[in-house]
């Protein structure tokens, strides 16, 4: 017989750990974190800190097939989505309408590195990070609630959040034509083998779907990868795109989001302690040309 | 005893002389008299593509492929012997389809008029290729001949003309759509086709639409994530909108000739949706689930490995849906069941309302409206009266203000049908079970992966 896995035995310190942080995440994961929702010490006086999340418990297969029917929840199209949920701090409570919009995408976030950079940098902005991977996307929730909590005085950490969810079937879904600004493409998974190219994350007919929900004239797509053939696909298949214009290295050099890129996500300061290169590339969305009648 | 397969689908000419139909993985062409319902053999394609070739020619590459990656490891040292030695594997193996791969018909599906009625397109399955086939009223002797093949590297599920007459677009059942330019030799290296426009899902169903206000042409896509998409063409790669509302899969799409801003879908969810592309609105949303409750039967029933412990989750969807030219009517019938299901559409307030269900003898495999006409032709699972019900023709009638079947004139064909090819081996079967599969989009239903 098969031994089962440490998450499924309930033994396990893994299992103990996961059931645990479920309990608090279900109770914490839509609430608005302000003073009021800190924990008392055991003398009476508020505010004690909260731990991060350990990796360790969150270990899942590195992959998960895009084409496959997970049971995922998403709205059943952008006006549906409560981002409330994922955003209390930016309910008016007066009108129950949101404040701010998501105008972030940060696909495939994996630990939530690049969310957690990026949070300070554009405190107008709501961010969102979607990966496909349960337990991961987990240990992206319980990093944001701890962050929240151990930052609750200056309201930090309440502008990024995470989903998860499968981009490339069902960014429209959350996503009203042109509402994004700026979408990360961090490190993605290289599907090496030619029959799996579909399954990588920029391909010509899903940069369609990435140019409607990017702002016209505006949004930026931002790659980043240590695959050399990645990279060159990513490069060839957005530059054929009409719809995309390449972003020249001074730009690159000016641009702020580009260094966090470069250094925040953790499959970034793994490739940096093996030493390995990055490349990156980024593209404008471009205005449409004239509808050919 | 033989028995003659149950038709797959039919379509008929505008002026409803010629009616093409598909069995197994023949199409048959009819010629029905003027003035009388005397019907004569028109003329038939028979798809005889031997796929063995086609298969070993694969295993050959493939096995290459493998000889060659080995050689290449071995060159690099990557393989190696316990003892050190680099290892060749100099045998490849042999690909066999493994347990629960779906088995290989070569099915004829996607009958489809050219808007002239001077070619007819189809798919077939054996070599996943677009036929076209051109027809020729003045040959006596076969109306019908092969003018163009042409494979693709995924199996074609649908397929529409572009406004122009010029191109036939594509959608497969990977989540691409491509066009094909129709008096154009077929083009090899299929591998490097690129697709116009493509979803992450399978692709349901096709439409070519223009805005009759701007000009500007549209091309809508429907797929198995509920999504019907709307594009602009040729420039596809300019999404305009998403009709957003379907709670699963999308199965069929349905335009109207009277109203061109008008759309319908349907598919494994409980409503038939009236839209406004156009402006993107949805503007009805029926409910056809109660109505159909009396029409479901065993063969409803979810597949075992879904069920339930009391065996009682039923899924269907919707299979077709189908308009008229000037009547303001929907048809539709759910997969497996013996209903074909007429439905008003007011035209104050675009609401939809039951008008009438007519049952049939038998389950619906497929319905076509011949627009012209106002006429629809349904193909019937009638391998229990095996010689009658194979095509039923139904006509709104004005006097009784409702839809009738046309008798006489169904079983004026069904004699014919049964009289011409009772004999011909393309079209007969030697057992009831021994059918093609005439059910599928059912099946579409997604369950969620249990683990993930």
């Amino acid at each position: 017989m098969k031994t089962k896995p440490l998450s499924q035995d309930p033994g396990s310190k893994r299992y103990a750990y996961r059931v645990n942080k479920e309990e608090n995440r279900k109770e914490l994961k839509h609430v608005k974190i302000d003073e009021t929702t800190l924990p008392k010490k055991s003398n009476g006086k508020k505010s004690s800190l909260m731990e991060l999340p350990k990796k360790r418990f969150y270990r899942q297969r590195a992959h998960s097939n895009p084409f496959s029917d997970h049971q995922l929840e998403y709205p059943k199209s952008p006006s549906d989505m409560d981002w409330s949920r994922l955003y209390p701090y930016y309910k008016d409570e007066s009108t129950g309408k949101m404040t701010n919009k998501v105008t972030i995408a940060d696909i495939g976030c994996g630990f939530g590195g690049l969310l957690i950079d990026l949070s300070p940098k554009f405190p107008q902005d709501l961010i969102l990070g979607m990966e496909i991977r349960v337990q991961v996307t987990n240990y992206v929730e319980d990093r944001i609630i701890a962050l929240r909590n151990n930052n609750v005085t200056k309201q930090g950490y309440q502008n990024i959040n995470v989903l998860r969810g499968n981009a490339m079937k069902f960014l429209p879904n959350f996503f009203e034509k042109g509402q994004l600004n700026k979408m990360f493409f961090c490190f993605p998974d290289p599907h090496f083998k030619q029959r799996k190219h579909k399954a990588r994350i920029v391909t010509t007919t899903l940069l369609s779907e990435y140019a409607y929900v990017l702002k016209e004239g505006e949004g930026v797509v931002y790659t980043i990868t240590d695959v050399e053939d990645l990279h060159l696909w990513m490069v060839k298949h957005l530059e054929a795109h009409p719809l995309f214009e390449r972003l020249d290295e001074e730009w690159e050099k000016n641009d702020e989001c580009v260094q966090i890129m470069r250094n925040a996500t953790e499959e970034g300061k793994k490739v940096e302690r093996k030493k390995g290169a990055k490349y990156i590339a980024c593209f404008r969305r471009i205005s449409n040309p004239e509808i050919i009648i | 005893m033989s028995i003659i397969h149950p038709f797959q689908s039919s379509v008929s000419t505008n002026d409803g002389t010629l009616v093409f139909t598909v069995v197994k993985n023949t199409i048959l062409a009819f010629r029905c008299n003027p003035g009388s319902w005397n019907y004569s053999l028109a003329g038939s394609w028979v798809d005889t593509l031997d796929r063995t070739n086609l298969i070993k020619e694969k295993v050959i590459k493939e096995q290459q492929r493998q000889l060659a990656e080995n050689a290449a490891a071995a060159a690099t040292k990557k393989s190696k012997s316990t003892d050190g030695e680099p290892v060749v594997r100099s045998v490849a193996k042999v690909p066999t389809p493994g347990t629960g791969a779906p088995p290989i018909y070569s099915i004829v599906r996607n009958l489809l008029l050219s808007r002239d009625n001077k070619m007819l397109f189809a798919c077939a399955d054996s070599d996943k290729s677009i036929l076209v086939l051109k027809i020729d009223t003045n040959n006596k002797e076969n109306c019908l001949t092969l003018v163009k093949r042409q494979p693709y590297p995924k199996r074609p599920n649908a397929i529409a003309t572009t406004e122009d007459n010029e191109k036939v677009i594509m959608v497969d059942k990977f989540g691409d759509a491509f066009e094909m330019i129709i008096n154009e030799e077929p083009k090899d290296k299929i591998n490097e086709f690129e697709p116009i426009l493509g979803h992450v899902s399978m692709l349901t169903d096709v439409m070519m639409k223009k805005d009759p206000e701007s000009g500007k042409q549209f091309i809508i896509t429907s797929d198995r994530d509920e999504h019907i998409k709307v594009s602009h063409y040729p420039q596809c790669f300019i999404i305009d909108k998403w009709l957003f509302g379907h709670e699963e899969f999308v199965s069929t799409l349905c335009d109207f000739l009277w109203d061109p801003r008008l759309l319908v879908s349907a598919g494994g969810d409980n409503y038939i949706f009236l839209w406004d592309w156009i402006s993107g609105k949805s503007l009805f949303k029926f409910d056809y689930s109660e109505l159909i409750q009396p029409y479901l039967t065993d063969a409803n029933l979810a597949p075992a490995r879904f069920q339930n412990e009391t065996n009682d989750i039923v899924e269907y969807a919707v299979s077709k849906v189908v308009s008229f030219a000037n009547l303001p009517y929907i048809a539709f019938f759910v997969e497996a069941t013996k209903a074909l299901v007429i439905l008003k559409i007011n035209k104050d307030d675009y609401s939809l309302s039951l008008f009438q269900i007519i049952e049939l003898p038998c389950n619906l495999i497929s319905l076509f409206a011949n627009t012209t006409q106002d006429e629809l032709l349904i193909t019937l699972d009638n391998r229990e009266s095996s010689e009658k019900d194979f095509i039923k023709f139904v006509a709104f009638n004005p006097e009784q203000n409702k839809f009738v079947i046309n008798e006489d004139k169904g079983k004026s064909i069904d004699k014919f049908i049964t009289d011409k090819l009772k004999n011909n081996e393309n079209v007969t079967i030697s057992s009831k079970d021994d059918v093609y599969p005439l059910y599928n989009i059912a099946n579409l239903k997604k369950h969620g992966e249990a683990f993930s």
